[in-house]
């Protein structure tokens, strides 16, 4: 290369100025070869020492220009084939899509237009116990999650709401994770999409999903919604059925309810069954360490594992141990200080409220109603507290909790229903109410702890062709009785109780809700009116609850705000001023004035 | 939710950016047709010193962007990229070192224009930009490699429709920032 000759002052220097007088050349190893015919300034950023300048002849020095090499980090990502191609292989030639899935997407990596653009932009944070640079990486390098949707690689139904997004970012890094978005905010569809989307990239092979038993079928419909692709096992039948399905490897996720999981216990041990992922649905079912249900689920052996629940919290901070005993056992331990607890399990724990993320769903209102008991109902009432009040005084030490509840329900009924003349203040209330309703076109929820008292509802509302939907009701018998209520214009009251009707079910096409009677904690009732008041509600919902004047249900009632604000202990920033920590033995046998005989009395909801 | 292999690599993502401390810092990223990752590199920082700034004059900013940072992460991709997005022009520089289209990625509106610097392609080449449009992606090439339009269509024209060319640029700064974190 040839040189060419600098000289004068160089005005790009900026504040440097510089004299010089030579010649440069490039050389073929990179550097610059600069002939100094005189040198008048030292040359900023090179000493003296690195020009070596002789004055009594042309001097030659050589300044490095390029420094050393430049350190690059590399990273590499591992490139697994996703679930399609696993199943492919096992099925051979004859399975280049799914048998009968005739909307089956393309592969992950098969794209195809699709509609309009995202607006938002949602990244994959690495959660902070992924240590690796690498593996920090990877997600973070990962495409936002609306690109998914909208270019075509896989098909979903709906474009989801930005803080559903959210949540499957939430999930998908999380090896342990607690999904508590509040009821209705469409925890199985974040669930789901984020199981679709880990089995379509390779990063998990086989899930096993537990849930409650009335849930099974409503997983299973949801599955076909936003995973239509997917191949299920719903683990059921008889033993040697349940074992073939357990082994069954051709569909990648397995459903089972809770009580299968426990029956199964010696199959999924014995045989060795290990999972990519184990989901729980309503985890609060492993609230209580000790329980049979918890110690089987925690023994599934599993790589990944979620808890699903709008309820973390029931009674008392100690059920969040619970579930921690399933995701991280020893992280959270009883006993452990609410705000503790709530700030350790921050990063595995996201909850969202309607109210924060859905601005746009209707209102939610609530009419306590105070009911006064009629005659009869009072004096059957006052009867039956005061003869309670002093066997359970007269029991002296051999008094123990059960024997207050079984005095609490005996009283709540008389409360529902006079048991002598069948006289029901709340009944009479209630069907003024309905007849309401039902002109106005709209459907109504009515739930109660009691099937008794639900049939006895019934038969008195006899002219408003009431459904049934309560425990005693076989399973295949209950979708029917749903499709019943929303699309037959002649049925539009529901009665259900609070165990069969509480969870998982859609049913935002009801306005209105009624609590016949209050259940022991106040998540199982949000549970409840949240069947309604959910995505897809078309109009307020309108949630009466009623409470007898005067009577334990009141002072449950008190009961009731005080769990609540424990629950904004642990899952919000503001600390209520009364914050309580649970019940108390004290405070349920207060419930009736009554002291405890004995030590503390473990409190079950 | 990578998927898919290696082979399958198509667009390389290159972008330089300056930390107000350490200097400048390249990122590469290459994408397979879905816009997921396949590999990442990134440069430790970079500052010219004072004689590299005035022997390179005004060729600086092409000769860090193109040989001195671009070139070196080039050479860690395990294959080649089949085309290159670049952000800046001075970017562009790096279809020196490579036997594949580089391209400009052209904001549909750049209010921030006016504040941006201006950069010189190559000093030692012919100035200029040669503006190229596919579809609603609005592109620009070194005006020395224009020929690179047609090879560069086709190369665009297997991606999704709705890939968007610009967003990865933000997963690369996330990442070197993500590992500006880790080192500390």
């Amino acid at each position: 290369m040839s040189g060419h000759e600098m000289s004068g002052r160089d005005e790009s220097a900026g504040d440097a100025t510089l004299f010089l007088r030579a010649t440069q050349e490039l050389s073929a190893n990179g550097q610059v070869d600069v002939r100094v015919n005189s040198l008048d300034v030292g040359l900023g950023g090179v000493t003296a020492e690195s020009i070596a300048v002789e004055s009594w002849k042309p001097g030659i020095a050589s300044v490095p220009i390029r420094g050393d090499r430049l350190k690059v980090r590399s990273f590499y990502f591992p490139q697994t084939g996703g679930w399609r191609e696993k199943f492919a292989a096992a099925q051979g030639a004859k399975s280049a899509s799914p048998a009968g899935d005739a909307k089956s997407p393309a592969s992950a990596d098969e794209a195809s237009p699709k509609s309009a653009a995202p607006k938002t932009a949602t990244r994959i944070a690495p959660p902070r116990d992924v240590v690796k640079l690498e593996d920090r990486l990877y997600y973070v390098l990962q495409p936002p999650l609306e690109s998914v949707f909208t270019g075509g690689a896989l098909e979903f139904p709906f474009t989801p709401f930005p803080y559903q997004f959210e949540g499957i970012a939430f999930l998908y890094p999380r090896f342990a994770a607690v999904l508590a978005d509040e009821m209705g905010l469409g925890k199985t569809m974040q669930a789901i999409t984020t199981i679709r989307l880990l089995l379509h990239a390779g990063e998990i092979r086989n899930v096993l999903l537990v849930c409650p038993k009335p849930l099974v079928t409503n997983w299973q419909r949801e599955f076909q919604t936003w995973a239509g692709e997917l191949p299920l096992t719903i683990i059921e039948g008889d033993q040697a059925k349940r074992r073939w399905q357990w082994h069954q490897s051709e569909s990648p996720v397995k459903i089972a309810n809770y009580e299968v999981v426990v029956r199964d216990r010696d199959i999924i041990d014995d045989d060795g069954l290990k999972f990519d992922l184990a989901v729980l649905d309503e985890s609060q079912r492993i609230k209580n360490r000790s329980g049979t249900t918890s110690e089987v689920v925690r023994s599934i052996r599993r790589t990944r594992s979620w808890a699903l629940t709008g309820t973390p919290v029931e009674n008392s901070a100690d059920d969040l141990v619970g579930i921690f005993e399933f995701l991280q056992p020893g992280y959270l331990t009883p006993g452990m200080k609410p705000r503790r607890m709530g700030t350790l399990a921050a990063d595995y724990i996201i909850r969202r409220t309607k109210d924060k993320v859905l601005t746009d769903l209707p209102p939610k209102m609530f009419r306590d109603v105070e009911i006064e008991l009629t005659a009869a109902q009072r004096e059957t009432y006052r009867i039956a507290e005061e003869e309670g009040v002093l066997r359970l005084t007269d029991m002296g030490p051999g008094l123990t909790i059960q024997h207050v509840f079984e005095l609490v329900m005996r009283l709540k009924q008389v409360c529902n229903f006079d048991p002598l003349t069948g006289e029901s203040a709340k009944l009479e209330r209630l069907e003024a109410d309905l007849e309401e309703v039902v002109a106005g076109g709209r459907k109504a929820l009515v739930f109660s702890q009691w099937v008794e008292t639900l049939e006895q509802i019934g038969e008195r509302l006899g002219h408003l062709n009431p459904l049934y939907y309560h425990g005693q009701i076989p399973s295949p018998k209950r979708d029917p009785i749903l499709k019943r209520f929303k699309e037959d214009k002649n049925c539009p009251v529901l009665l259900m109780s609070y165990g069969a009707g509480a969870v998982g079910l859609n049913l935002q096409f009801a306005g209105y809700v009624f609590l016949y009677d209050r259940w022991w904690n106040p998540a199982v009732e949000d549970q409840a009116i949240n069947r309604a008041h959910r995505i897809g509600a078309a109009g307020p919902v309108t949630v009466t609850r009623f409470v007898a004047a005067d009577t334990i249900e009141q002072r449950i009632d008190q009961v009731l705000r005080e769990k609540r604000e424990l629950f904004d202990t642990m899952f919000s920033d503001v600390e209520p001023s009364s914050a309580r920590s649970g019940l108390t033995h004290d405070e349920i046998f207060g419930l009736f004035k009554l002291r405890s005989p004995q030590g503390p009395i473990k409190f079950a909801a | 939710m990578g998927s898919g292999d290696r082979s399958a690599a198509v667009g390389g993502f290159y972008t330089v950016f300056r930390h107000e401390q350490h200097g400048l810092f390249g990122g590469l990223l290459l994408l397979n047709r879905n816009g997921r990752p396949l590999e990442f590199h990134c440069t430790a920082p970079i500052k010219p010193n004072r004689a590299q700034e005035i022997l390179y004059g005004a060729s600086l900013e092409s000769y860090l962007h193109g040989e001195a940072i671009g070139a070196a992460l080039l050479a860690k991709a395990s294959a080649p990229p089949t085309f290159v997005c670049v952000e800046t022009p001075a970017a562009l520089a790096v279809r020196e070192f490579i036997e594949a289209p580089v391209a400009m990625i052209v904001a549909d509106a750049q209010p921030e224009a006016e504040d941006r610097p201006l950069f010189r392609v190559d000093a030692a080449h012919e100035r200029g930009l040669h503006s190229v449009t596919f579809g609603s992606r609005r592109l620009a090439l070194a005006k020395r490699f224009a020929a690179d339009e047609k090879p560069l269509a086709e190369q665009l024209a297997t991606l999704p429709e709705h890939f968007d060319l610009a967003e990865p640029f933000a997963r690369i700064r996330g990442a070197i920032e993500e590992a500006q974190r880790s080192g500390r």
